[in-house]
């Protein structure tokens, strides 16, 4: 009996070491390498969005919006999880054999997982991304997807609403609108859209007709090309009950610094920042590197790996001069040095080697 | 056999920057032609195995089977050699692809990856030839060149070769297991069983797919397909053999000691990475087949650049070796595997030889 009583548990315990084996095998990296990769590449093969585990798109339609900015629909695989009107959205594609990433708003209102979004990108003179989409990217291509991002959302208060937009900053605020019509609430809201003239507004057409459509829409069609720049005197003579209402603003940062010395603390701003181009600064000692849950600050010379381990930290790394890749790591933001390629890396999210890289600038490391 | 000639600190500098401008040049110019490579041979990998392993399931009769062994051979020397141990190299990671990611990459052998990052990429390619450093000089228990101190056990050593050859893909990936400091008793067994868990679980996914999933896929035709992926495995495991240990071991391939390495500048590590290799010459396919790794002198030079940019670069290496006086060690297949054999046979008996080549 008490032989019995001994061994049951242990009979049990192989049970539950063979079913945890089963479990950690379906979990690992070889099944994602053998069953996941293999089907990655056939899928690949036959031109589908479809991923086991990768959020992409395909373009199912391209729309021309002005004579330099065209709209793109998208729709994404299994993998969307759904956004919130005036979120942005990276999109990943390769040029030359090099995966560029770049995030736009998404034009349309919210959407569910399955549904079709849509991006408006307005082609920027030697703008290699925007180029490109506009010169390669038809209906049938599949590109990458990044997750929604950004707090620059529609309300879901009935408040009183001034929206600004300048220029292509018109992308979120048209997606907010839209899901405020979706919702059957365009209650009291005032668009003051700011271009240089009608032909190059974007959406601009879209928004006379949802005024028409809308008794609760005042729609301000402001072109700089004949009245000149939005100043404050010229926004409060036209919104004169701005201080009544809840201002989203999007565009130039000139514009949403006017809006903020008028409306204060009641803005939600959102800024197009292009990627941050940090110029060289190679003389200044002292830089911080923010790490995924620390910031550092790192003084002396050397590499950025010297410097690191300098400040306390333990990186991965093995040949300290370049060769194994040991200590690659993702940038995310700030400008550094390649030493042994003498290449300057400024684009956000670039992979840089930390044993043969000087800080040039302020960094954000994946780390 | 003429040696290279000792370089005096500055001109091993100089002999670095040269190699330093053909490296510039080279990632200056990569594009969407090298990822395309990459891709048609990962393509070829993937529709070879395919041919391969239906010809095994549902052919009958000698015929294909010989064709479906060796379009699964093919398909894994080729995920092996040209796109595995390259992408591994961080070759491709410029193009920001996940699929050509070395981090990430797994490849069809039992070794698993993440050992091979760490004793390839790091130590093999860090400290290449230099004893005691680099454990792939006759791979810990082979005595390849006469500076390697002699002991009893490489008296049968042509036979353990012959046996490391068939079975190639055990022993690299057990090569980071250090059994042998584990006999020697500078390993504890602990660290052993420590070292050996990923290897375990690589080898038992990789003998459950090869001999048990697909046989009992294939039904009544089981035992066929059990034998194809043996032969398709010992095909791979004789090639890659072959290529690697002609790549480090033929005559002439200078062994390092680890004081001699301990200052060395950028252009001396050029200089060793020279010195410690040999190339095979020979037709396109053999470049492909080899990974490359037929140009073993520009991928010690340059372990990152994409393998199919060293044909491009051999001649240029070659014309700067010559104006430094340093012997490019090439030959054929055939004259370097002999070089290899004879090498492995000499060193089997004792000798007196026992000089290490100095860096500067």
């Amino acid at each position: 009996m008490l032989a019995l009583l001994a061994r049951a548990p242990r009979r049990t315990r192989a049970l539950s070491r063979f079913q945890g084996t089963g479990a950690r095998l379906a979990a690992s990296a070889w099944r994602r390498w053998f069953l996941d990769r293999h089907a990655e590449f056939w899928l690949g093969q036959l031109g589908s969005a479809w991923s086991p585990s990768e959020l992409r798109a395909r373009v199912v339609e391209v729309i021309d919006e002005t004579a330099d900015t065209r709209t793109f629909v998208l729709a994404p695989n299994r993998h969307w999880p759904g956004h919130r009107a005036g979120q942005y959205v990276a999109i990943a594609i390769e040029i030359d054999g090099v995966r560029v990433r770049r995030c736009y708003s998404i034009s349309s209102g919210a959407s569910a997982p399955g549904d079709r979004i849509a991006i408006t990108v307005k082609r920027v003179v030697g703008g290699r991304v925007s180029t490109w989409l506009h010169e390669h990217l038809t209906p049938g291509h599949v590109i990458g997807l990044g997750r929604p991002q950004g707090d620059f959302v529609a309300p879901t208060s009935a408040s009183p609403l001034l929206l600004v937009a300048g220029g292509s900053g018109i992308t979120p605020v048209i997606a907010i609108l839209r899901d405020l019509e979706n919702r059957d609430a365009v209650h009291d809201v005032v668009v003051v859209h700011s271009a240089r003239e009608d032909a190059d507004a974007i959406f601009g057409r879209d928004l006379a007709v949802m005024a028409l459509q809308h008794p609760g829409l005042r729609l301000v069609a402001h072109r700089t090309a004949t009245v000149g720049r939005l100043d404050a005197a010229t926004l409060e003579s036209l919104v004169p009950d701005l201080a009544t209402r809840e201002v989203y603003v999007c565009g130039p940062s000139g514009l949403r610094g006017l809006v903020r010395s008028i409306a204060g603390d009641r803005v939600h701003s959102e800024a197009f920042t292009a990627p941050i181009v940090c110029a060289p600064q190679p003389d200044l000692a002292v830089r911080t590197v923010q790490l995924r849950d620390r910031r550092l600050t790192l003084a002396g010379t050397g590499t950025l790996l010297e410097q690191l381990e300098r400040a306390g930290e333990q990186p991965a790394h093995g040949c300290r001069i370049g060769v194994c890749h040991t200590c690659r790591c993702t940038k995310q933001r700030g400008t550094v040095l390649d030493l042994t390629t003498g290449r300057i890396s400024s684009e956000p999210d670039e992979e840089i080697r930390l044993c043969v890289s000087i800080a040039h600038s302020d960094l954000e490391l994946a780390l | 056999m003429t040696t290279s000639k000792p370089l005096s600190p500055a001109d091993a500098d100089a002999f670095g920057r040269e190699l330093d401008a053909l490296r510039a040049e080279v990632l200056a110019d990569l594009g969407q032609a090298d990822v395309d490579h990459i891709r048609r041979m990962i393509r070829l990998v993937r529709y070879t195995e395919v041919a391969g392993r239906v010809l095994l399931h549902f052919g009958i009769g000698p015929l294909t089977f010989a064709l479906g062994v060796s379009a699964l051979g093919a398909s894994k020397i080729l995920e092996n050699m040209e796109v595995g141990h390259n992408v591994m190299h961080g070759q491709y990671d410029w193009s920001g692809d996940p699929a050509l990611d070395s981090k990430s990459y797994e490849w069809d052998t039992a070794c698993p990856a993440e050992d091979w990052r760490h004793s390839h990429n790091y130590e093999h390619h860090t400290f290449t030839n230099v004893l005691g450093r680099d454990r792939d000089v006759g791979y810990a228990f082979l005595r390849v060149n006469a500076a390697q101190p002699w002991r009893v056990h490489h008296l049968v050593q042509p036979i353990s070769a012959a046996v490391l050859a068939l079975l190639f893909q055990w022993g690299v990936g057990m090569h980071d297991l250090r059994i042998n400091e584990t006999l020697a008793g500078q390993q504890p067994v602990s660290e052993l069983r420590r070292r050996a868990r990923p290897f375990l679980r690589k080898a038992g996914w990789q003998l459950a797919k090869d001999y048990v999933a697909y046989p009992l896929l294939a039904v009544f035709n089981a035992p066929r397909v059990l034998a194809g992926n043996l032969i398709a495995n010992g095909l791979r495991n004789l090639w890659t053999f072959g290529i690697i240990f002609c790549g480090h071991f033929p005559e002439g391939v200078q062994l390092y000691s680890a004081e001699q390495t301990s200052t060395e500048s950028r252009g001396q590590w050029y200089v060793r990475q020279l010195n410690g290799s040999a190339n095979i010459e020979g037709s396109h396919t053999l470049h492909v087949l080899s990974g490359h790794l037929s140009h073993q002198i520009e991928h010690h030079l340059f372990p990152d650049l994409p393998a199919a940019r060293y044909p491009e670069l051999a001649p240029k290496v070659r014309a700067i070796c010559e104006r430094y006086g340093q012997v490019y060690n090439t030959g054929s297949f055939a004259a370097q595997l002999g070089s290899v054999a004879r090498q492995l046979v000499v060193n089997a008996l004792p000798s007196g030889r026992n000089a290490l080549r100095s860096v500067a």
